[in-house]
């Protein structure tokens, strides 16, 4: 009994080290002028090196990354708004649709990067309030062990054919399904997603989840980002891309600055790496297909301009957002 | 009283208050819209109906599982009863998401029993379906039978024995025993763990979130989800109102129940401890059941973890060829992954020391000292439990990101939102604790003329130790890899263990983020070997 107590205030000693250990972190950490903010949707690994290149180049300016889904993104800078305005210097997401939201609040800074020239001008807002800063696009991803190539759908009219051997992405989760949804709207009408339904296409969060459950077997096929799909083959899983015949659904993951940042000058710079041949250059090496014209490929991937586009309506989508997730909710998910 | 009055304001009313009256907000003017759309959408009141069904199964079969394996382990001679302990409170380490990972893996239409079943019989098509209500009760009772199991063991384990003695003495056999005496002696853990089930289950996001999409089987936490992402601020809060009702009314529901209070409380402080009792005859079929169930709930998930870590990618045949080290030396060396274990220790700890010093206060303050406005106190600092914890996450930065109190960006704000969410844990672990504790071992010492300090110290608190240390561990290991809170609020440096883990998931690293999530088990099975020694087997699992 009498030993106890001397354990319990060890214990409790330790506890405070820590705690004075972590305070001390804490405020060394003070974000200094020099620091950008960037939030981001873009895979951590490609996040991370992609900041700490730019950094190599820039030793000046100083990279801070929040990464987590576009979803957790939006709610962040949402519940920000409410308490003194967006933390973020720098947003890049994959959602496109909150940067239309963003610029009718005006909350995004306008910026014509001279890099953007090499940008073909689908993918960038005219004022420079966002600039495509790396392409992914919406296709159709085979298991090749479960449905042989030759069997695969060669379009999207034949997707939901695979009932339900065929899985796609939640646009309620999801902002590049979301576009998808909303270029297929508007382009046919709901007809394919009542043919999907009947057929029992399933339904799972979002493209990383519907691309692993392929590989996992689950599936045959799966509506999911290319390049989601290339690192899965790449570590060798049976995978194979299928470029729909009316168009992949590219979304160009913008990048934009915001109104209120504290560093336009660091926040610009970085915005022009993105851009920059070099910028798109090592994206390139992970699977990501680049946005200028004059930027290679990945091995196996087409480049930007040999790939046939649905075009997709950002514009309607933003504005008649809520109409199409009621909608597909009702059709889908009821 | 005062110093805890303040507390559970500043950690759980002002921040969910910020809110709350959003929810009433339509574009800045006082509404009921959001609350309209809750009840005119069938898609919201069907997932407020289905949560309510799923969260009462998965509470039933909780207090049924939990109890009985509590006793076995507690109370028998089962053999090799201890490591049994260890094993069983294991999974809980898991990230809920991991652990709907690793059963569909298992029992998913291509998991590993599909497969052998398509050896076996040439059909792969498995008798059950995983993507289902059912399945997700399934997970949900395997993922939260532990917050029964541990209550009640610690229940068991302060027991006064003199009762079933003398009821011995009288000549009733074991069964009546069990049944008359020692069952409505432990049914108030029985039931706090029962009620912590319940509302785990009705908060849980990430098990229905990958078991339910498939089946089209919404749940209130995965609506609010959704309209999180639309962004409707005012229809996720009305949501989260309705969670927070439904927990509130099962509360109420257990006040009621527990009105006899005094039946309850049980002299203990001897050092007699209760009988061993001998299964006899049925020691090994009972040894069998328990390793069986040990195998299925604890090993096979955290096996099915084990191996997607030494995968090269998720999917890949079982072949030699295809396992690897790599993803753990990468994890190794991955900064943030480093910077995010020793955070999420930090967190961890100091959530759980301070959510249990403060809920100890104001369990005593409510089932002890009794004073007035106390049972007020302990049902506000319960809520938080019943809350999506990306409300509470949103509820935080509404309240603790503007000046002159910015917490924003540091730890500070996460470890506030860990208070919040943890403390109805610790409150209703130690609530249970207490209650346990007769009130005349305290009066004697109040008429023997001590004050009150040297009463906490010198009886309350060591009579309390065990369930407090239980509490704890139930604060700690979740904290430890605690997801939903730490993802929105985390900064630059300040990344926590369920954030790297998920961002790694999430950019389809899944057998990296096993890797990680493995590690963090090891470290977890390690420390409670140091506490076990420590404490020479007093505390620990």
């Amino acid at each position: 009994m009498n030993r106890r107590p001397r354990k319990l205030s060890l214990t409790l000693l330790a506890v405070c080290g820590m705690l004075a250990l972590t305070s001390a972190v804490v405020l060394a950490q003070a974000k200094s002028p020099s620091s950008v903010l960037l939030y981001t949707s873009v895979p951590q690994q490609l996040a991370t090196q992609f900041a700490d290149a730019f950094m190599k180049k820039r030793p000046d300016i100083k990279v801070e990354i929040y990464r987590a889904g576009s979803t957790e993104v939006g709610a962040k800078i949402a519940a920000e708004r409410e308490v003194g305005g967006i933390r973020a210097d720098l947003l890049w997401l994959a959602d496109a649709p909150i940067y239309y939201d963003l610029r009718k609040r005006g909350e995004l800074l306008g910026y014509i990067s001279p890099e953007a020239k090499a940008i073909p001008a689908d993918l960038k807002d005219p004022k420079g309030f966002f600039t495509g800063g790396r392409l992914i696009n919406m296709i159709i991803a085979v298991n090749t062990e479960v449905t042989p190539l030759k069997d695969a759908p060669k379009s999207w009219k034949d997707f939901p054919d695979h009932g339900k051997k065929a899985v796609m992405g939640n646009p309620l989760y999801s902002g590049s399904n979301f576009v998808t949804v909303a270029a297929f709207v508007q382009k046919d009408g709901w007809g394919w997603f009542e043919r999907a339904r009947a057929r029992g296409v399933a339904i799972v969060r979002g493209n990383s989840e519907a691309a692993t459950a392929l590989a996992g077997k689950e599936f045959g096929i799966a509506m999911t980002l290319d390049y989601i799909v290339a690192g899965l083959i790449k570590k060798g899983a049976p995978l194979a891309i299928v470029w729909p015949s009316e168009g992949a659904i590219s979304v160009p993951s913008p990048i934009a600055i915001i109104k209120g940042t504290k560093n336009p000058d660091g926040s610009k710079a970085f915005v022009d790496y993105v851009l920059s041949k070099e910028g798109q250059e090592f994206l390139v090496k992970q699977e990501v297909i680049p946005v200028r014209d004059d930027v290679k490929p990945p091995p196996g991937q087409p480049s930007a301009k040999k790939i046939k586009f649905l075009p997709i309506p950002y514009e309607w989508a933003a504005d008649n957002a809520p109409a199409i997730r009621e909608k597909f909710e009702k059709l889908m998910l009821q | 009283m005062a110093g805890a009055g303040v507390f559970v304001l500043l950690v759980v009313v002002y921040p969910l208050w910020q809110v709350l009256f959003r929810s009433f907000l339509d574009a800045g003017v006082l509404s009921l819209k959001s609350y309209q759309k809750v009840f005119s959408y069938p898609s919201y009141y069907r997932a407020l109906l289905n949560s309510v069904w799923i969260s009462c199964a998965t509470a039933a079969l909780c207090m049924v599982l939990g109890t009985l394996l509590a006793f076995l382990v507690v109370r028998t001679d089962l053999p090799g009863k201890t490591s049994l302990r260890t094993l069983l409170v294991l999974p809980y380490a898991l990230p809920s998401f991991f652990a709907a990972i690793a059963w569909i893996q298992l029992l998913g239409p291509q998991g590993y029993l599909a497969r052998l079943l398509l050896q076996v019989f040439g059909s792969a098509a498995v008798p059950w379906n995983l993507y289902s209500a059912g399945g997700i009760v399934f997970v949900l009772t395997v993922h939260y039978f532990i917050l029964v199991f541990i209550t009640v063991a610690g229940a068991l384990e302060r027991m006064d024995a003199s009762l079933e003695e003398a009821a011995r003495a009288s000549g009733a056999g074991t069964y009546r025993i069990m049944r008359e005496i020692t069952l409505p002696l432990v049914l108030p853990a029985i039931v706090a763990g029962g009620l912590l089930a319940f509302i785990g289950a009705l908060a849980n996001f990430g098990i229905p979130a990958l078991l339910g999409m498939r089946a089209r089987f919404f749940v209130l936490t995965t609506s609010v989800y959704y309209a999180l992402a639309i962004p409707d601020f005012g229809l996720a809060t009305a949501l989260s109102s309705m969670l927070v009702l439904v927990a509130l009314i099962s509360m109420a529901l257990q006040f009621g129940i527990q009105k006899g209070e005094s039946r309850y409380t049980v002299i203990s402080g001897k050092a007699v401890h209760p009988a061993e009792l001998k299964l006899g005859a049925s020691r090994y079929p009972l040894f069998l059941f328990t390793v069986a169930l040990v195998v299925c709930i604890s090993i096979i998930p955290v096996l099915s973890m084990v191996l997607t870590a030494l995968m090269k990618y998720w999917g890949a045949p079982l072949t030699a060829a295809n396992l690897t080290l790599q993803n753990f030396t990468y994890v190794l060396k991955l900064e943030t992954a480093q910077r995010a274990v020793t955070n999420s220790l930090f967190l961890g700890a100091v959530a759980a020391t301070a959510a249990m010093f403060v809920g100890t206060l104001i369990s005593y303050l409510h089932v002890k000292a009794k004073l007035k406005g106390s049972r007020v106190l302990d049902f506000l600092a319960t809520i938080p439990y019943a809350v999506p914890h990306t409300v509470i996450a949103i509820a935080m930065i509404l309240a603790w990101a503007k000046p002159p109190v910015s917490l924003y960006g540091t730890l500070w704000i996460i470890l506030v939102a860990y208070l919040a969410v943890y403390l109805p844990f610790a409150v209703r672990t130690t609530n249970s604790t207490l209650q346990q504790v007769h009130d005349s071992l305290e009066e004697a010492a109040r008429a023997s003329g001590a004050k009150i300090f040297p009463r906490l110290r010198d009886i309350v608190l060591p009579l309390a130790r065990p369930g407090m240390i239980a509490g704890w561990i139930l604060v700690f290991m979740p904290a430890l890899r605690e997801l939903t809170v730490s993802i929105l609020l985390y900064a630059h440096h300040t990344e926590t263990i369920g954030v790297v883990v998920y961002n790694l998931q999430d950019a389809g690293y899944r057998e990296i983020a096993a890797a990680l999530a493995a590690l963090v088990m090891a470290l977890l099975i390690a420390g409670n070997m140091v506490i076990r020694k420590l404490t020479g087997g007093v505390a620990g699992f």
